[in-house]
């Protein structure tokens, strides 16, 4: 048996009918991960604290994903193990059984508790009749644009992409050897080990080879990556209406430009549906949470 | 008779010290207590042997003979079984050694105070499986695949008393009848009889030895349990990891590379009582992150 080790209530700040109340920042796991080593730009040597953690509640059956976001953590002997705020993406309920990991700096060690404060995030795409745009046909036209009003009142642009199109867009994000240099000159700058320079270039260049590793049958959309940030998911839709299963997902960002890459389990219909869930103000509840962790 | 005692412990504490391991020095490259109330909890020490080269160690353990830290906790797990002899993945995947890197060993305790600062103490002694100390350590067999039904030849193998065969799909058939019989008598015996006892046969045989295109089935004999590992290397000299499962007396050879190919070598790492090396290590005050 894994026992709760504390419930954290926090307050409902927007009203409704379907409204989410008595929400709860419920703490499964702790583990901090403490690491020391001969060689600090090695591979496995950053420790840190990592939380396990369910947010309960009534009317969570309409949220459809959560995140914790952590603006303040403390041990109880004054460490403060967040620099700044760090806003994950908002995870799907249905995965991991709705478990959510919050990861921070590491405590003291002879510390024996850390107090977080920071607000639960729930996205209620019920709450927004606007938030969910479907578009038919929507890959019948390449390389120009998705069109639908609703993208338009939103100021998004995402615009499905050829092979060609596709190809076109990976070249122009290519990194070149100044891209390189200015990646050297930053960590550098900012103080980083060489070792760990030379790993960012090369998980850069990792990275950047992923690009070319596209399968025929996937679906390429291309963006500003502050227009990704404010959609929640994209769905292929099939002929029943329902969301076509993909066996991969991912969003490659280089700097503003962001290319999706969605594969399907099955060929596409001709007239395949997009379904954009967006995340608008109106989606979205905030819960403010106090937590104390106990350190294990 | 005072005397003599004192004389009989002399003697035995010289002897005792002529059969204590050599010394060797060790340095800490990382430590990691990971603490938590879920899973896996432990303190990790990690520590690299300046004076032994990775390439020279096929397997390493560490025996423990106290771990306790500043606050006066002993780290040995009580219930913790003695370790196995663990593989070097470096030389077990064929990694280069270049630049070559001390050997390394790692040592599992149980977590530290919170108020610990440090180690205090950390003693035992480190096995090392160093192949080059004894040329009976591993045996290569060429083209392996093709030894099929007989008896594998080699130096080595039989040096350390291991006898191994890989199965023809006939003799396989074979073992499968002679299972076959063995479990319709047992279960007569236990009074099944008519379609209940045939219906049990059939499911007793449709799980007994399916191998697949990436297995085979070996008959080995290996009554000192001298076998440390077995690995196939095709022929661009690529080592393939090798997993050993027993079944009703017979081993699984399976491998996640794919089907053995017809110029693929087998390798057989073995223990003996020349290539087992024995180091007695001590530290103190390591500190605790």
């Amino acid at each position: 048996m894994r026992p709760a080790l504390g419930l954290c209530f926090a307050f409902l700040l927007a009203a409704g009918v379907e409204a989410q109340t008595g929400v709860v920042l419920e703490l499964e796991d702790v583990v901090d991960n403490r690491v020391s080593s001969a060689d600090p730009g090695g591979f496995q040597v950053q420790g840190g604290l990592e939380l396990r953690v369910k947010v309960n509640g009534s009317g969570m059956d309409k949220v459809t994903a959560a995140r914790v976001i952590v603006r303040e953590a403390k041990d109880d002997k004054g460490t403060s193990l967040v620099s700044k705020p760090n806003v994950p993406d908002f995870y799907p309920r249905e995965y991991n059984n709705g478990t959510l990991q919050v990861a921070v700096g590491q405590p003291a060690r002879n510390a024996t508790s850390v107090r977080m404060k920071g607000t639960i995030e729930l996205y209620v795409p019920s709450r927004d009749p606007g938030a969910s745009v479907k578009i038919a046909n929507a890959l019948a036209t390449l390389d120009k644009p998705l069109s639908a009003k609703a993208l338009k009142a939103a100021k998004l642009e995402i615009t499905p992409l050829s092979r060609e199109g596709y190809a076109a867009a990976a070249k122009a994000r290519k990194i070149t050897e100044k891209d390189i240099e200015q990646l050297r000159a930053e960590g550098k700058k900012q103080g980083a080990p060489e070792k760990e320079i030379e790993l960012a270039v090369a998980l850069a260049q990792a990275f950047e080879g992923m690009d070319d590793d596209v399968s025929d049958t996937a679906v390429i959309l291309s963006g500003e990556t502050s227009d990704f940030d404010r959609i929640y998911r994209i769905e292929v839709l099939g002929e029943d209406g329902e969301p076509i299963h993909m066996t991969s997902r991912g969003t490659s960002s280089r700097g503003e430009s962001s290319l999706m890459t969605l594969n399907p389990a099955q060929p596409l219909p001709a007239n395949a549906t997009l379904q954009l869930m967006l995340l608008t103000d109106k989606t979205r509840v905030s819960v403010p949470f106090d937590l104390k962790v106990p350190l294990p | 008779m005072k005397k003599l005692l004192a004389l009989a412990l002399i003697l035995f504490s010289n002897a005792a010290a002529a059969q204590q391991a050599a010394k060797v020095d060790v340095a800490v490259r990382q430590v990691n207590d990971r603490r938590t109330n879920g899973s896996f909890s432990h303190l990790m020490i990690a520590l690299d042997l300046p004076q032994m080269k990775s390439s020279e160690v096929a397997a390493s353990r560490v025996l423990i003979t106290s771990a306790v830290d500043d606050s006066g906790r002993n780290l040995r797990d009580p219930e913790a079984q003695e370790p196995e002899l663990e593989a070097n993945q470096r030389l077990s995947m064929g990694i280069k050694d270049d630049p070559p890197m001390p050997a390394s060993v790692s040592v599992m305790l149980m977590n530290p105070d919170r108020k610990a600062t440090k180690v205090r103490e950390l003693r035992g002694e480190i096995e090392l499986l160093m192949p080059a100390k004894d040329p009976n350590s591993v045996a290569e067999i060429p083209k392996f695949v093709s030894t099929s039904g007989k008896s594998i030849s080699h130096r080595a193998l039989k040096a350390n008393g291991i006898e191994i065969a890989l199965l023809t799909t006939a003799q396989i058939e074979a073992e499968k009848n002679r299972h076959a019989e063995a479990k319709k008598k047992e279960y007569a015996e236990l009074g099944f009889a008519g379609e209940e006892l045939a219906n049990m046969l059939t499911s007793f045989l449709e799980s007994l030895f399916g191998v697949d295109e990436t297995e085979l089935l070996a008959r080995i004999k290996d009554p000192n349990k001298r076998i440390q590992q077995i690995t196939y290397i095709d022929a661009a000299g690529e080592v393939k990891p090798v997993m050993m499962r027993d079944e009703e007396g017979l081993v699984y050879l399976s491998t996640w590379a794919g089907k053995p190919q017809v110029d693929w070598k087998m390798r057989v790492s073995m223990k003996t009582s020349k290539n087992i090396v024995r180091y007695a290590f001590a530290l103190n005050d390591v500190p605790l992150p």
